[in-house]
């Protein structure tokens, strides 16, 4: 398996990238923004009613909530990412958990921390991609709000989820 | 001033598509290279076992940073076309908290599960589903928080607004602010590594 590469190294060329994006397309990186459209179409198409609803709505105004910038970066970020894990020979079908943790239980924190984070990306309009990195980047005061209640919550939080994250190697 | 090039009009919303498409693609895999395509990678930085997570952060902020005020200052970019998430006080910190928690439960943030999931961990896939499920549920409660979603607005408002100042004084403060950080942790990092646990 490869080596990662150094976090200083990862960051410069992430930064290259995010400043041609927002040269290009007068916008940052992001993500959340695209799981939020997917859950507004799967809603719609189960329930067309969604289409009035006061947050979804908003998505789906246009027709297909999925014709998006965002929706097509994120398609990208998964091509990506599929591209660098097959080429390091890191594709494997695992889950990342804590020394001797149960799997049943990971996965459970796994989804219910994505629940929850759903929403708090839609109050902080934007996750770690779209508000801290690129709000931070264009000097904006919001992204620090966001990351520092985030990773300050985080640090308090994290002696709770101990075993979780115990010796944490990757797969099992 | 030439950039950004598709709010100047200068290209076609399909060549913006097939662009967030390859910047998508570089995106993903620049995180896969740089581990976040593993929550083993990630999930250390609560603990201050190692500084990965925010070494890479601050790096790239840096490195963007920098590359705008600079092309800010030579007249390259309409700094007031670039898009800047609209900040919204209460929401934010609310968000925020909610947010750290879940990056604790779940070990994954949305991007980064997009790139576990490229690679087929299975947590990851879980966090998506969560992240999901949680988006509808916001749907049906929005209509009831609507107004506290809203609440604390400041607009666009970077730290040139919010010390009347100049962009050149608000790229500085992001500096100071991110090398204070970065410090900060560093003593964070070290108390750990002298009580040596685990």
């Amino acid at each position: 398996m490869n080596k990662y590469w150094h976090p200083v190294l990862t960051g410069i060329v992430l930064g290259f990238v995010l400043y041609a994006t927002f040269m290009v397309a007068g916008q940052g990186l992001g993500a959340s923004g695209a799981f939020a459209r997917t859950a507004a179409q799967l809603a719609y198409l189960i329930d067309p009613s969604y289409a009035s609803n006061a947050y979804a709505g908003k998505y789906l105004k246009h027709g297909n909530a999925l014709a998006n910038w965002i929706v097509v970066e994120v398609v990208g970020v998964f091509i990506g990412g599929y591209i660098s894990a097959m080429l390091a020979g890191r594709i494997r079908r695992e889950v990342d958990k804590g020394e001797g943790y149960s799997v049943g239980k990971r996965l459970f924190w796994a989804f219910l921390g994505g629940f929850i984070m759903a929403g708090a990306t839609r109050l902080a309009r934007g996750c770690t991609s779209g508000q801290a990195l690129d709000g931070a980047s264009t000097f904006s005061v919001g992204a620090w709000i966001f990351m520092l209640a985030a990773f300050g919550t985080a640090f308090f939080a994290a002696p709770f989820f101990y075993k979780q994250w115990k010796n944490v190697k990757e797969g099992e | 001033m030439l950039y950004p090039l598709y709010t100047n009009g200068l290209i076609s919303d399909g060549l913006n598509f097939f662009f967030a498409l390859l910047f998508g693609i570089g995106f993903g895999f620049i995180l896969e290279r740089g581990g976040f395509g593993s929550s083993a990678h990630i999930a250390p930085i609560f603990y201050f076992r190692d500084l990965r997570v925010a070494q890479t952060m601050v790096s790239a902020i840096m490195t963007t940073a920098t590359l705008m005020i600079i092309s800010v200052y030579e007249g390259w970019v309409n700094f007031d076309a670039v898009y800047i998430p609209p900040v919204y006080v209460w929401p934010y910190l609310v968000g925020g908290i909610l947010f750290g928690l879940g990056m604790v439960m779940g070990g994954w943030c949305p991007g980064t599960s997009v790139v576990g999931m490229a690679r087929g961990k299975v947590d990851a896939f879980m966090f998506a589903l969560g992240l999901l499920s949680g988006m509808w549920f916001y749907f049906d409660i929005y209509d009831k928080i609507e107004n506290f979603a809203n609440s604390g607005a400041l607009g666009r408002f970077t730290f040139a607004q919010l010390f009347h100042t100049d962009l050149y004084v608000a790229f500085f403060i992001t500096v100071v602010i991110v090398v204070g950080l970065m410090t900060f942790m560093r003593t964070m990092k070290a108390i750990r590594d002298q009580k040596g646990e685990e």
